[in-house]
């Protein structure tokens, strides 16, 4: 799809010292539109959709949230810390509110691969099938999400 | 009809017209006049006109919390404004409850210093400087958290109450190409003036702890501000129940150290918990501690403890340790600090046993 006068005011919100010092977009030079386009397009490979993978992220966010700030195992293989820091950030896209600063950290103890998601991540997800530009600090890369996580059609 | 459409249109192009020009006036064409501010009725300091309030009065060395660097995203940096603020702007509203929006808190980083200001800070807030301290030792408490101890250089001593916190500046590095500030509890005795000690837990690409982890060392210099907030013991006598999880040991720690200095003989019970014995620290000091005041008993609990750990004590979450413990908490009085979900599920657990919400007091690192 073609880039609108619409996606460039959304990705000016996503440049470093918009929304967050480091922005969303790493050092990603494709437009928002080829970005997204791209991740659904990985994502439609994987045999998954936007909302299935939000969904997962979600389940795994309230499991580990048991644990109350320190690692607690989920599953057999899972072991996930669910913390917050100082702070909430809102949706580039302009939606009204804001979403804590909250990191989800999940490791899996079968294969020893970390991802960290935050619940900004989980709305940008399910919500916008955005998941950040290549090398943004918080980029979640969909095969990656779907191997570490048992993410399956 | 037509006719009728088209002036209305012509119209409505000529408002949109001039709201845009009224716009990019206001951007570009800032008024830099000085400004009065009266501070509390008590002070006025002059500061240049356009500038957002929370950095003019910084200039004017007037520190109000804030750690976004006044990005409008963490919250802290509300003051009142009584007379002399444009409206509330959209940036502020999330952060304010009605009962403040009424009675003009605003966030200072977003008010613009566009006439003269009367406003109300708390009076402690005067009492903050800004301080230029050297790394004194650098060590691993756990594998995420690290103890730092700054040994201040200028001006030379610091005064704080137990449980207080300062912000610390991390200089521009990898991650921030502009100096920010993050807020830290000290976590050693106010009768050491002269250094303080932080605990201070890594957060995976977090701007601050990173640099704190990865980058920090001996001997460098560190520029910090403070001390901020009202966390920390009231002289009640009643009964104790601190409660921590992973840095939130710090002001919890320096609460214990003067409690200790001072023989303070309040019966006091610290649960702290953790996943493992390696995510335990300082619990050598805490049995030291145990000796020097009778009535204080430490109780770390581990809700994952490894094979190897050996573990005999207590075992499960937090909650269910400290629901197992406290039978009566109606007379007793709690401290809480640590991660935002400890936090809330443990205030249930306390309200359960029958502690009156004005007992609990808490730090919420978030
Ligand atoms: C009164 C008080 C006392 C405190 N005391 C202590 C203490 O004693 N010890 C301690 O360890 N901490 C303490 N804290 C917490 C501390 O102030 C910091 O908030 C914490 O250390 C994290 O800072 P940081 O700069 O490393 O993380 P930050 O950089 O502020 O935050 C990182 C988080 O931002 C979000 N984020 C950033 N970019 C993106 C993106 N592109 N997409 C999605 N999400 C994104 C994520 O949730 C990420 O986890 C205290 C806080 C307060 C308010
Ligand atoms: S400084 Fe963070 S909201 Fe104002
Ligand atoms: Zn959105």
């Amino acid at each position: 799809m073609k880039q609108s006068k619409r996606d460039d005011i959304i990705q000016g919100q996503m440049r470093p010292g918009a929304i967050t010092r480091d922005g969303m977009l790493g050092v990603d030079r494709r437009t928002l539109r080829d970005i997204l386009d791209a991740d659904d397009a990985a994502v439609r490979r994987l045999g998954l959709t936007h909302a299935t993978i939000a969904a997962r992220l979600r389940e795994l966010r309230a499991a580990g949230a048991r644990g109350l700030g320190e690692p607690i195992r989920v599953d057999s293989d899972l072991e996930i810390r669910v913390d917050s820091v100082c702070g909430k950030l809102p949706c580039p896209f302009g939606h009204p509110g804001l979403y804590p600063k909250e990191f989800v950290e999940v490791s899996n103890l079968r294969t020893g691969e970390r991802v960290t998601f935050t619940q900004l991540n989980i709305h940008l997800i399910g919500t916008h099938g955005f998941y950040e530009g290549l090398d943004s600090p918080f980029r979640q890369d969909p095969e990656t999400l779907a191997r570490v996580l048992g993410i399956t059609a | 009809m037509s006719d009728l459409l088209l002036a209305v249109g012509i119209l409505c192009a000529i408002n949109t017209g001039l709201a845009l020009l009224l716009m990019l006036a206001e951007a570009v064409i800032v008024d830099t006049r000085d400004r009065s501010i009266t501070i509390n009725d008590t002070q006025i300091v002059t500061v240049p006109g356009g500038r957002p309030l929370l950095a003019a009065l910084k200039d004017r060395k007037i520190f109000i919390p804030s750690a976004c660097g006044g990005r409008g995203s963490c919250g802290l940096c509300k003051v009142t404004v009584i007379e002399g603020a444009g409206p509330l702007l959209a940036t502020e509203t999330p952060w304010l409850t009605a009962e403040e929006q009424k009675s003009g808190v605003r966030l200072s980083c977003q008010v613009k210093v566009r006439r003269d200001l009367r406003i109300r800070i708390p009076e402690e807030l005067f009492a903050v400087k800004q301080y230029q301290a050297e790394v004194a030792t650098l060590s691993d408490l756990t594998h995420d958290i690290k103890q730092v101890t700054l040994k201040l250089l200028d001006p030379p001593e610091i005064t704080f109450t137990a449980g207080q916190f300062v912000q610390i500046e991390v200089p521009p590095y990898a991650l921030t190409d502009e100096p920010i500030y993050r807020a830290y509890s000290v976590a050693s005795d106010p009768c050491q003036p002269s250094q303080i000690e932080l605990e201070i837990r890594y957060v995976p690409n977090g701007i601050c702890t990173t640099y704190v982890h990865k980058h920090l060392k001996v001997g460098d210099r560190v520029t910090l501000n403070g001390p901020y907030g009202t966390f920390g013991l009231r002289p009640t006598g009643r009964e104790l129940i601190f409660i921590a999880g992973g840095s939130g040991m710090a002001p919890i720690r320096a609460i214990l150290l003067e409690m200790a200095r001072t023989q303070n003989p309040r019966p006091c019970r610290y649960f702290f918990g953790a996943r493992a014995k390696r995510d335990l620290f300082l619990v050598e000091e805490m049995r030291r501690i145990e000796t020097e005041l009778p009535s204080f008993r430490f109780i770390p609990a581990l809700s994952a403890p490894d094979p190897d750990d050996r573990w005999e004590g207590e075992t499960g979450l937090i909650t269910e340790v400290v629901g197992r413990h406290v039978t009566n908490a109606a007379q007793a009085e709690a401290y809480l600090c640590g991660s935002p979900l400890m936090i809330d599920a443990c205030i249930q657990v306390l309200r359960e046993k029958g502690m009156p919400e004005e007992n609990i007091f808490y730090d919420k690192f978030a």
